[in-house]
């Protein structure tokens, strides 16, 4: 079970509108190498872990991403 | 204090919380780090509900709601620049 705050992690300063970098942006984000499957496949591969240490940072990496 | 400086200070704390725990996990018996981080959480909890009296639920289930609005939906979100106390220009949004 999640939660979800709203607000932002880590705000970040945008100082000019960028197209280019926007889409390069948005694909590490939800693009095929990006954050949302490095996500999910941290919180599958916590399910294999042996160790408490390795299953809370597995757990807790792919939450924060 | 405004709402910008406000949620400022909560960020910087959440992500501080964040940080100490993903520590933690791989250094659980390191007792100045986790006093650090109760410290962290407790000064963080106090702002957040300064912060959600004034300006609004954080979360759309463990926060109160204004009595005659379901204020939840409320703009900004956290997407728009509204919400981002980093973008000082904000009249192009």
């Amino acid at each position: 079970m999640w939660i979800y705050e709203k607000k932002l992690e880590y705000p970040v300063k945008i100082k000019a509108t960028n197209p280019k970098a926007a889409k390069i942006v948005l694909d590490q984000y939800g693009g095929p190498d990006g954050e949302l499957g490095a996500a999910l496949r941290y919180l599958s591969q916590r399910f294999t872990m042996v160790t408490p240490e390795a299953k809370a940072i597995l757990n807790d990496i792919g939450t924060e991403e | 204090m405004n709402r910008d400086s406000l949620l400022a200070q909560l960020t910087a704390l959440d992500f501080m919380a964040v940080e100490l725990a993903l520590y933690l996990d791989t250094h659980p018996c390191e007792k100045k780090v986790i006093e650090k981080y109760n410290s962290v959480i407790r000064e963080a909890d106090m702002i957040r509900m300064e912060y959600e009296r004034l300006y609004g639920p954080l979360c759309s289930y463990r926060s109160p709601s204004n009595a005659d609005q379901w204020n939840w939906k409320d703009n900004p979100w956290p997407w728009e620049c509204a919400a981002n106390f980093e973008i000082k220009e904000r009249e192009w949004q």
